[in-house]
């Protein structure tokens, strides 16, 4: 998970009670707007099987527009998730007001559930879980 | 700035899949500036080709590297040892880079990994917009900045024609009526005398119909 310190401070101690056997890791951003193609990309590489950008709300971004450059970002490698075959689904941003740990929480719980539809990442587990979309 | 854009990700993939080492090169200049072959999207392209590959099962080593310009030798030669080390190159530059470095490395497939689209400028930020044809005999002067033969969808000289609506072009709605734009500069500019002399049909000598163009330099050549 990509979070903007602002959006969340607290996302590596959140607790993964949906799943035991899950694991996150976090990249801490001074603002959602910084991750660039390649990192998210790069988080697919490491064996990840799906990637979060928590960004702020709209207009509560201090910078201004950060959160709506990450979303358009987001949009460019969900596509590009497309064409390489591992699907944009795998790939989501949300945006919450600042320092929700409630809906921080949730996002997780709803992005584990979204892989038991979209299955593990088939570049992560080659050949021994394909995708389901 | 020579614009271009991204190829689809499987015709790349087509492209290279005979080999299993790869040097993705990219130029400094002008791809760089359009976000199509700059080192950060070296960097998308090889991270994009090494997932979709492992999808399919078959390993590739990808090498990144970026060239201050591949249009010019003195800069590409920073590529050979990369291109040494590698099956295939596959050039994020512009079509004129692209042969560049399959002229300087003539043993070595270099394969292009975008489209190159037009001369353009950056209208706004992320919009880039064709403003040159490189036609070779350039006319500005007379149409007060603006290029007829570029940004009028049938490239009049003596124009408007009557498919001007409200200062947008019949052929679509987004388009900017280049004659509308020419009569409205050159009215700023005291200039409107410049159009009631005929144009005559443009010499297209100059441009590519006459062939690929060379400009020779003398005084620069030692």
């Amino acid at each position: 998970m990509f979070h903007c310190v602002d959006a969340s401070s607290e996302v590596a101690t959140l607790p993964l009670t949906v799943a035991d056997s899950a694991e996150m890791r976090t990249v801490r951003l001074p603002c959602a707007a910084i991750v660039q193609d390649v990192y998210l990309l790069r988080a697919f590489e490491a064996g990840s099987d799906a990637v979060v950008v928590l960004t702020c709300a709209q207009g509560q971004c201090r910078y201004g527009d950060g959160n709506t450059r990450a979303e358009k970002r987001v949009g460019r490698v969900r596509s590009l998730l497309d064409e390489i075959g591992l699907g944009g689904r795998r790939l989501a941003l949300f945006s919450i007001t600042p320092q929700d740990k409630d809906a921080c929480a949730q996002i997780v719980r709803d992005t584990l559930s979204n892989l038991d539809d979209i299955g593990l990442s088939p570049a992560a587990h080659n050949g021994s879980a394909p995708a389901k979309g | 700035m020579i614009v271009a854009e991204k190829k689809p990700l499987a015709e790349i993939k087509k492209a290279v899949a005979p080999y299993n080492k790869l040097l993705i090169l990219g130029c400094g200049t002008c791809v760089k500036t359009c976000f199509a072959g700059g080192p950060d999207e070296v960097a998308t392209m090889a991270s994009a080709l090494r997932l979709a590959f492992k999808i399919d099962g078959k390993k590739i080593e990808v090498e990144e590297q970026t060239v201050e310009r591949q249009c010019e030798d003195e800069f590409i030669q920073e590529a050979a040892p990369g291109v040494a080390r590698n099956a295939a190159v596959l050039s994020l530059a512009c079509g004129a880079g692209v042969q560049a470095i399959a002229r300087r490395y003539g043993r070595t497939p270099v394969l292009p990994g975008v489209n190159t689209t037009f001369i353009g400028t950056l209208e706004s930020q992320g919009v880039f917009t064709e403003e040159c044809a490189g036609c070779g005999d350039c006319v500005l002067a007379t149409f007060g900045g603006i290029c007829p033969i570029t940004r009028c969808s049938k490239k009049l000289l003596n124009g408007p024609c009557g498919g001007s609506r409200n200062g947008k072009c019949e052929v679509a709605p987004d388009i900017d009526c280049a004659w509308q734009l020419i009569i409205d500069r050159l009215k700023v500019l005291g200039q409107m005398s410049n159009l009631r002399t005929y144009i005559p049909p443009k010499d297209w000598r100059p441009s590519n119909a006459g062939g690929p163009r060379k400009l020779v330099r003398e005084d620069l050549i030692v």
